[in-house]
């Protein structure tokens, strides 16, 4: 390990604002040769803005930052590739027809000429390949194409891909979310080896356990500045959690609402090939359901199964009672089931058709007769829901890509009231929103609840399921390992459940 | 090998993930070996060296077009103008030879190297605007071949020169001379697309076209230069088959690009790019190949003979996509 003398990496003052969100404030860092950090905060406190900014994905507002004390411009990745800083992403981007030994060296192939073409030196191509992974201790063979591989394989690809540019500093952005439990141990060994090689490594999860196994020291970020950096080394998870939220959140907003009512959804014993296990809950009539977990949890896939979206291997889905075999979504909207997607852009609404459209999308019976639109049914309910949820929009004609965040989100939950639902399942309904967005639509939820309606919400901030849910169920690694009454929990208490590592064991006996 | 390291996760289960494999990898030799045999035994005259010479010189001109479309294909792209092209080379050749007078191996020249012009011009406009390549293949199919027609008025230009008509019908060792130019042309793309940096981008690009620009690869170039070369492919094929019907026309080639992207289909390669091999392509021409020949000595109704051969498309692109992992996210 290299001494603490001059820090590789330095930020200065690094300032960065979306509209309406300090993203990063004035925002001072620095990183030693040959150590660990970790990046901890909730979603929002600006880890992945710093990742961005590190990456070259991203311009910071103003700030500077050095690499081994010289000022350096991270205008594109590639620059900041060169510049010694590579980034490994959830997303891994490999390409699946090519070789192992084709993607670590992509576009940098070592060549030789004949007869004017310049062909790949495969042998020179292999033996670069095999140091790269040779450097890592991995046994892949450098011939196989990267199709075959495993997730966790392809990603220590992708490590090795980066690592060949020989980065000073390497920045791991969640490595471990989608990694089943038995890969994890795997890669952080090949994290510690590799800062002993004195590379630094910037190392950012949500995961407690794991940051603390493998980081030397860890930083707090929190609404986008750094609250605090503590060594690893006899950090508890309950200071820590502590410092990831700073001791501020807004109490709830509407009183429990008294009773429950009948059980409107059940779930039982639901399995799904190892991502879900004997998942078994009811949803109540008037209900608002938290689903708490990490990235990787289970959490969305949960909804989607229960939508109808991802198969139902094992278990049983009851609506009303009634068993459904198998869901799909036509069958469980004709049971008043209805599913507001993460992605809302993409998949709760038709950006480029207007309002009316778009509100009108789940209830095609309600607007026609014998098949046959009727115009004026059409804009009348349209227009109804329009006022009903209060849609800043300047007509019915707007085209929905035309509206901000909680608008959108505003739709997406107005196509569902059109269609008469009484279960909506909501997946991270204010991703992306303002505060003020965020509150319109906590407010949405809380009245449909009134109403009767019944929500099961997933959502990653803890503040949000505080705030808006009745009962809590916490997700983790695939298994419902909690219930809490909201009125009941903690914000830190709800944390430390949700990062708990192995959920049986007694890691974190205080939380209990 | 490192024993940490656990045994590589196989993405299909058990028996299967062997009959896949099978499937993929020697699915359709199997289906070529049996269309063969079923050929030989119910068709007259179908197991002839006449015959298969035939019918090897009848692949060899769209073959070759194949090879180019392969990669096109594997980068994500596709040409639809080569049948257009094939029959503007053509009477391009004939209107410069027989009615401008110039020398054969000139307008030969001339016409290939403005077919290769148009196919560039085509990528480049491709690349400039990131329009998609079917648009833009698309319009040319239709303007290529209407100037063929206009070229030459659409009557069929008598090139008769005796040595220009050895490159279409002569043969060589007793076969015909395209076969061998095909051959040549397999052998070079082979060569391009497994062990050229050139070949090995293009399969970058269509797997994942971003990671290849981010890794500083010449994206837009090498999408531009393909659609230049299923161009010159078309150009040399239009060339070979006029000295093969010792005229230029403009109503041949139509209906090639169905068939060159079909071969590559067949044999393997995907429509969304990243995936394809050549040697899949050649099995593919050679199945469309014989299928058709077949058919013909069969004395099948011609329009039945579409249906059939839009049938196996079809099942083809199925099988492809059965033999992927499901729910690859």
């Amino acid at each position: 390990m290299t001494s603490a003398g001059e820090p590789v990496l330095r930020t200065e003052q690094v300032c960065k604002s979306y509209p309406g969100v300090q993203a990063l404030a004035d925002f001072d860092f620095e990183l030693r040769a040959g150590e660990v950090r970790a990046l901890l905060g909730k979603n929002g406190a600006g880890k992945s803005t710093l990742v961005k900014i590190l990456s070259g994905a991203t311009a910071p507002d103003r700030g500077r930052i050095y690499l081994d004390g010289k000022p350096v411009e991270l205008d594109t990745p590639s620059t900041a590739l060169q510049a010694g800083i590579a980034t490994v992403y959830q997303e891994i981007s490999l390409v699946d027809s090519l070789t192992v030994a084709e993607n670590i060296l992509l576009g940098r192939w070592p060549q030789r000429r004949c007869l004017g073409f310049r062909l790949i030196d495969r042998c020179a191509a292999r033996s670069r390949a095999c140091s790269a992974l040779d450097r890592m201790a991995i046994a892949l063979d450098p011939d196989t194409p990267v199709r075959r591989l495993s997730v966790a394989q392809r990603q220590m690809v992708e490590i090795a891909r980066v690592l060949s540019f020989h980065p000073r500093v390497l920045i791991l952005d969640e490595p471990t979310s989608a990694l089943p439990q038995s890969e994890v141990d795997h890669l952080l060994t090949l994290v510690r080896r590799l800062a002993e090689t004195g590379v630094a490594i910037i190392y950012v999860s949500h995961r407690l356990p794991e940051v603390l196994r493998v980081a030397d020291r860890l930083t707090v970020l929190r609404d986008g500045r750094a609250v605090g950096t503590i060594p690893a080394e006899g950090a508890s998870a309950g200071c820590l959690a502590e410092m990831v939220v700073g001791g501020e959140w807004r109490p709830r907003e509407r009183a429990a609402s008294e009773g429950r009512g009948e059980a409107v959804l059940s779930v039982r014993n639901l399995h799904s090939c190892g991502r879900l296990r004997e998942i078994r809950f009811d949803l109540h009539r008037g209900e608002v359901l938290g689903l708490a977990g990490l990235l990787g949890s289970g959490r969305t896939e949960l909804l989607r199964t229960l939508f109808g979206l991802a198969p139902l291997e094992q278990g049983e889905i009851l609506v009303y009672g009634e068993k459904i075999p198998r869901p799909d979504p036509i069958r469980m909207k004709n049971r008043g089931v209805g599913f507001t997607p993460e992605d809302r852009k993409a998949e709760g609404l038709v950006p480029m058709l207007d309002l009316e459209d778009n509100l009108s999308m789940a209830c095609p019976g309600r607007i026609s007769r014998l098949q046959v639109l009727s115009t004026g049914r059409r804009r009348r309910l349209a227009e109804h829901m329009f006022r009903l949820l209060q849609i800043a929009a300047p007509g019915l004609k707007t085209r929905a890509r035309a509206l901000s965040g909680g608008n959108q989100q505003k739709l997406v939950i107005g196509k569902w009231l059109n269609a008469e639902v009484r279960i909506l399942l909501m997946d991270e309904p204010t991703r992306g929103m303002d505060i003020h967005a965020k509150e319109q639509v906590y407010r949405l939820i809380a009245d449909l609840a009134g109403q009767g309606i019944a929500i099961l919400l997933v959502s990653s901030e803890m503040e949000e399921i505080l705030r808006v849910a009745d009962r809590i169920l916490v997700l983790n690694q695939g298994r419902l390992t909690a219930e809490v009454p909201a009125c009941q929990a903690g914000l830190e208490q709800l944390l430390a459940l949700v990062m708990q590592e192995n959920p049986s064991s007694k890691l974190m006996g205080k939380t209990a | 090998m490192n024993p940490n390291l656990p045994p590589e996760t196989p993405f299909l289960a058990g028996s299967e993930r062997n009959w896949r494999t099978f499937l993929a990898r020697s699915g359709l030799l199997l289906a070529l070996v049996l269309l063969f045999l079923i050929l030989s035994l119910t068709a007259p005259n179908f197991l002839t060296a006449r015959n298969m010479l035939n019918v090897l010189r009848q692949i060899s001109f769209i073959g070759m077009i194949a090879c180019g479309m392969t990669l096109a294909l594997i980068a994500g792209d596709v040409d639809l103008s080569v049948g257009s092209v094939v029959a503007l080379s053509s009477s391009l050749l004939a209107v410069l030879h027989v009615k401008l007078g110039l020398p054969l191996w000139t307008a030969c020249l001339l016409t290939i190297a403005e077919a290769t012009a148009v196919g560039l011009l085509a990528g480049w406009i491709r690349v400039r605007w990131n329009i998609p390549a079917l648009i833009v293949t698309l319009a040319l199919m239709l303007s290529l071949r209407g100037a063929a027609f206009v070229l030459t008025n659409a009557y069929p230009i008598p090139v008769t020169d005796p040595a220009f008509a050895f490159w279409g019908g002569g043969h060589i060792l007793e076969v015909p001379v395209p076969v061998w130019i095909f051959l040549g042309t397999v052998a070079f793309f082979w060569f391009l697309s497994t062990r050229t940096v050139y070949g090995r981008s293009v399969y970058a690009i269509g797997g994942n076209a971003e990671a290849a620009r981010l890794s500083g690869i010449a994206v837009g170039r090498i999408r531009a230069s393909l659609l230049g070369i299923t161009a010159f492919l078309s150009a040399v094929s239009g060339v070979l088959l006029t000295s093969r019907l010792t005229s230029g026309y403009a109503g041949v080639g139509v209906g090639w690009e169905f068939d060159a992207i079909s071969a590559a289909l067949i044999g393997g390669t995907s429509l969304f790019g990243g995936e394809g091999n050549i040697h899949g392509t050649v099995l593919g021409v050679l199945f469309v190949g014989l299928l058709g020949n077949g058919m013909v000595l069969l004395g099948v109704n011609p329009y039945v003979q579409d249906v059939i051969r839009g049938g196996i498309i079809l099942l083809a692109v199925l099988l492809s996509t059965v033999q992927k992992p499901k729910g690859s996210q």
